[in-house]
């Protein structure tokens, strides 16, 4: 009895917390999401049913830019996972090189910065007129161009930085993964002589897959938040050239102000981030079950 | 035990954790060079940031780019006398420990009743908390902007304060939990039997035993919040904007962008985190894979 009073009593203030800031907004935007809201037009909100839905499911740039993300994230999460893992080995091979520290301090703060600031600081880079990118494309024989605005070069250019910002958590999430090998199979692994190779596959890979599984899957989930970065960055343009999902909701709510709809393409992201929330912690369980039965 | 452990962390071997590798000697090797040369390289964006707010305006636009130049201060000096700045940083400083300090109680009180009592939807809470940092902000935007309209909280300390306990506290929640989960419900159980009461177990008993967790959440959640745009942008205002709001809104202040000061104020931000990172390296892990990993690399 004692004990019922703890266990919840423990649990108010956040609860509290997450009922007001969490439960209530969830039940607003599906609220809205039935209503046809827009800040701009007078009248009253009113009830339309599911015509937001219905609206969203035919509406073909939403689905591009659904597409466009897909596309995004396969790229980046390929491009992250293939040269964080080089990263990361490179930095596992040299853990007693001098100031390991601070070149790890170096190599992390890319992914530490908001990227509203990354965007902010290649845009100091990428300039037209002055940026040091055209510079050195020019000291190679390149024209001078204008990456932001350019129609192909402008959704290379946004993976670049998304790159830049996150190869570093990929070596992160591949130096735990090293981490993560037992000692004493390593060990083996280099008594029996095993080939890079060898070791990669038979001692490495079924250790470490786990941890690099959870960093592909953050970074999935990040690239559907992935926002602020192209905002600053392109704006989504030119045209609709870089136009993630997340950009594509912003501009529809505070761009155009239609509330009701763009609730509606909220609530559709939000059983996405749900149901990318439950692969992951699928993944995050079956590593502890894994655990517990060798235990 | 013969049950899986339900939405716990993994944990890394302790005897892999760098500081545990009796590695004393120091050597350069080639892996090591090349190791030094990429970190180099990730950090040139930002060391040329760094060099900018060293350089006049001119300087800064001057074509080709200045590699070699006379550094000068003065961004410094003018950034420190604009009024608005000191109140900027005020914000970011008082919204992110703040809150934090708030959200890390609160937490550690649920993560306690999680590790222990195991209440009814224990793991329902905790995946629904882990899915509020996985849904794209933008999403939320539009209730909290309404909300906040109602509440009378729109740029307002309070209502970002609420804002940003809520923001922190599934991280914190998720990391104490792990934490908490490591410590033995022996010393609950010895505690209780030798006539303690539950407060004294919940902060005597557990609490020191969980430092690394505290810090770690503190460390990484006040680095959320620090970084936090959207909903600064959306829900704050003249009195409550942070550093990254500051930064955006600089960029089309006027028309042209104000280079010196985009420059000053963007090195007046990274070096709070990145010295953060230089001495809380060892929960850089743990924090960015929101509680869910754990281990030094």
């Amino acid at each position: 009895m004692k004990k019922t009073w703890w266990s919840w009593g423990l649990l108010v203030p956040v609860l509290v917390f997450f009922i007001l800031m969490n439960v209530v907004p969830t039940i607003w935007m599906l609220g809205l999401s039935f209503y046809n809201y827009t800040l701009t037009s007078a009248g009253d909100p009113r009830f339309i049913g599911m015509d937001n839905y219905n609206q969203l499911a035919s509406a073909g740039p939403l689905w591009l830019s659904l597409g466009r993300t897909f596309i995004f994230m396969v790229l980046a999460v390929a491009i992250q996972t293939v040269l964080g893992a080089v990263v990361g080995y490179l930095f596992w091979k040299s853990n007693k090189v001098p100031g390991r520290r601070l070149a790890l301090t170096l190599l992390f703060t890319p992914m530490i910065l908001t990227p509203l600031s990354s965007g902010l600081f290649w845009r100091l880079m990428l300039d037209p007129v002055f940026g040091v990118i055209n510079y050195f494309g020019e000291l190679i024989g390149l024209d001078k161009i204008d990456f932001t605005t350019d129609a192909t070069l402008a959704f290379p250019a946004v993976l670049v930085v998304d790159s830049w910002m996150w190869i570093p958590f990929m070596a992160l999430m591949t130096l735990a993964a090293l981490g993560s090998v037992p000692k004493a199979e390593l060990e083996a692994a280099q008594v029996d002589n095993l080939s890079f190779w060898q070791r990669l596959i038979h001692v490495i890979i079924p250790a470490g897959k786990f941890i690099i599984i959870l960093g592909i899957l953050l970074r999935t989930i990040d690239v559907f938040k992935t926002m602020d970065l192209v905002y600053l960055m392109t704006n989504g343009g030119p045209g609709d050239r870089t136009e993630l999902i997340a950009v594509a909701l912003y501009r529809l709510a505070f761009k155009s102000f239609n509330l009701g709809y763009s609730s509606a393409l909220a609530v559709l992201l939000l059983f996405i981030a749900i149901a990318l929330t439950s692969i992951y912690l699928f993944v995050l369980n079956l590593r502890s079950r894994r655990e517990a039965e060798n235990a | 035990m013969t049950s899986p452990i339900h939405d716990s962390p993994v944990v890394l071997p302790e005897e892999n954790a760098p500081s545990q590798r009796n590695d004393k000697e120091r050597r350069l090797t080639i892996s090591g060079v090349i190791a030094w040369i990429v970190a180099l390289i990730f950090f040139a964006p930002i060391f040329w940031i760094f060099l900018a707010a060293l350089k006049t305006d001119n300087t800064i636009l001057a074509y080709p780019p200045k590699f070699i130049f006379t550094p000068t201060l003065e961004n410094f000096a003018a950034l420190i006398s604009k009024p608005n700045v000191s109140l900027y940083f005020f914000n970011s400083v008082f919204l992110s420990v703040g809150s934090v300090a708030i959200a890390i109680v609160v937490s550690y009180l649920a993560a306690y009743s999680f590790s222990r009592f195991k209440p009814a939807g224990t793991d329902f809470l905790m995946f629904l908390l882990l899915s509020t940092r996985f849904v794209p902000a933008a999403a939320f935007v539009i209730p909290f902007f309404q909300l906040f309209g109602i509440l009378n909280f729109k740029d307002s300390y309070v209502g970002l304060l609420i804002f940003y306990v809520m923001f922190s506290v599934p991280f914190s929640v998720w990391i104490l939990k792990g934490f908490i989960d490591g410590v033995s419900q022996r010393f609950d159980e010895t505690g209780l039997v030798n006539g303690a009461s539950r407060a004294h177990v919940i902060f005597k008993v557990v609490l020191p035993q969980v430092k690394p967790g505290l810090v770690a959440a503190f460390v990484f959640n006040i680095i959320f919040v620090w970084n936090e745009f959207l909903f600064n942008f959306q829900l704050g205002g003249r009195n409550t904007s942070t550093i990254p709001v500051a930064l955006f809104t600089s960029l089309y202040d006027g028309g042209a962008t104000n280079w010196p000061y985009v420059a000053s104020l963007g090195t007046a931000y990274v070096l709070p985190l990145a010295v953060l990172i230089f001495f809380f390296q060892k929960y850089l892990l743990v924090g960015m894979t929101f509680g869910t990993v754990r281990g030094e690399v």
